[in-house]
């Protein structure tokens, strides 16, 4: 059971949740999917005066899919991405993020937009968000602002949402071009785990063949999901060869802040990322051949 | 704390909780409609032994609020067996394939399972042990239990 002595609040619209949490004021949190706030109700970590529960709020459900790109509204499940073939298709680093969060139970109810406020530094949608240049809608009561996700993370289980705003929609354009991307977790078991260490790449090829764009992020090399410009950097303007991810990756194995911890040693983690950017990329160029 | 008065479905049933607002849905099921096929194990969302059914998805019952059950169709273990007790052929395959031992995880294996063969009839040995993965079992060591999905998968859509 978790922690008594809060009220609990289900708007079925965003204005009316925007309404009760300025009149609530700082005490009320709100709650999509609960799997992480529940178990910090039990745990006393958290001792909320009210829960303002967003899943009965329609403007931050579904996905919307438009020949520019994708808006996942905030309340999205992991299992809504893990489920639909064309996420899959044209975000498939993403996909492979939200498919492997939890277990099937956590994702069917564990929201992205959750997953994003949350803000741990191994946040796995996170990483694949970052790599599709992925932007925040911010509802603030009295408007909204845009926030791209590389500046909405504040610190660890921290980001610049202020009281009594909600992080209502994120949008991410559709790479203009070929592109080849893939997300991949280093784990100590195989599922129902936290990323020891989470490894993104992207790269979309520019009508000359050149690599037009490179992304690289990671989880758990900082204090939150960041993306590696310098790695990035070798690879723009570059074509895409062996010897040029191998240089991207060994600098974003140098730049990651990783640490020793109980989950995995900081040289592995380390190693775990010169290996994977290059194999992430192979592979998927490999599926976009088959 | 004043408690809020939820209307629901549990398999196929109406029923009227009044609940309090950090209850659980495992609470409301096992403590005030006494379905004790659910259980509790690790109380955080890790081990799969209170998994039911809400609106046909597997949820970890220990952190569904019970307030958000509100309107919601609930199936828990004991809504599978048919009307005069005939096992549902899930169920019939975990005890001809020796997937029970201690039966503490089966419940929620079996709502996993029936989730999984609700979207995707015939799953592969990998997507069988994805659809799983979040549900432990302390003694039959699996290979039993991926089994008899399978042969469930094949009987169900025979």
């Amino acid at each position: 059971m978790a922690a008594k002595g809060f009220s609990y609040h289900r708007p079925t619209s965003l204005g009316e949740a925007l309404a009760l949490l300025a009149d609530l004021g700082p005490g009320a949190v709100p709650v999509a999917g609960a799997t992480d706030v529940w178990v910090n109700l039990r745990a006393g970590k958290l001792a909320p005066e009210a829960l303002v529960s967003l899943r009965n709020v329609p403007e931050l459900s579904g996905l919307r899919k438009t020949e520019h790109g994708l808006a996942l509204g905030a309340c999205v499940t992991h299992a809504e991405v893990e489920d639909d073939p064309w996420v899959a298709e044209h975000f498939p680093a993403l996909h492979q993020a939200c498919s492997g969060v939890g277990s099937r139970q956590v994702r069917n109810v564990a929201t992205v937009g959750g997953n994003l406020c949350n803000a741990a530094p191994s946040a796995d949608s996170a990483v694949g968000l970052l790599l599709y240049d992925a932007e925040c809608r911010i509802e603030t009561g009295i408007g909204h602002r845009d926030v791209p996700l590389t500046e909405f993370f504040a610190g660890p289980n921290r980001t610049v949402l202020g009281p009594g705003e909600v992080l209502a929609e994120i949008r991410l354009p559709l790479p203009a071009g070929r592109t080849f991307a893939g997300y991949r977790k280093i784990t100590r078991r195989k599922a129902v785990e936290l990323p020891m260490i989470g490894i993104g790449a992207r790269v979309t090829l520019g009508a000359d063949g050149r690599v037009a764009e490179a992304r690289i992020a990671l989880g758990v090399a900082g204090p939150t999901p960041l993306r590696v410009r310098k790695a990035e950097d070798r690879l723009e303007g570059e074509l895409l060869t062996r010897e040029a991810v191998a240089e991207a990756a060994e600098i974003a194995a140098q730049q990651a802040k990783v640490r020793d911890s109980w989950r995995g040693e900081a040289w592995y983690r380390r190693e775990m990322i010169r290996v994977w950017i290059p194999r992430i990329l192979d592979e998927a160029v490999l599926s976009r051949k088959g | 704390m004043e408690r809020i008065t939820i209307r629901f479905k549990v398999n196929g049933e109406d029923a009227t909780v009044a609940v309090e607002p950090h209850w659980n849905l495992l609470r409301v099921l096992r403590e005030e409609l006494e379905l004790t096929g659910a259980k509790e194990g690790c109380g955080a969302g890790e081990c799969g032994a209170c998994t039911v059914l809400v609106n046909g998805r597997a949820v970890n019952a220990c952190l569904y609020p019970a307030v958000e059950a509100d309107g919601a169709e609930v199936t828990t273990v004991e809504g599978l067996a048919g009307p005069g007790g005939e096992l549902h052929p899930i169920q019939r395959a975990f005890v001809e394939k020796g997937a029970v031992q201690c039966g503490f995880c089966t419940p929620g294996m079996v709502l996993s399972a029936k989730a999984l063969l609700d979207r995707m009839p015939l799953p592969s040995e990998e997507e069988i042990r994805t659809a799983l993965a979040g549900n432990l079992c302390r003694c039959t060591g699996y290979a039993q239990i991926i089994e008899a999905v399978q042969a469930a998968a094949e009987e169900l859509s025979r």
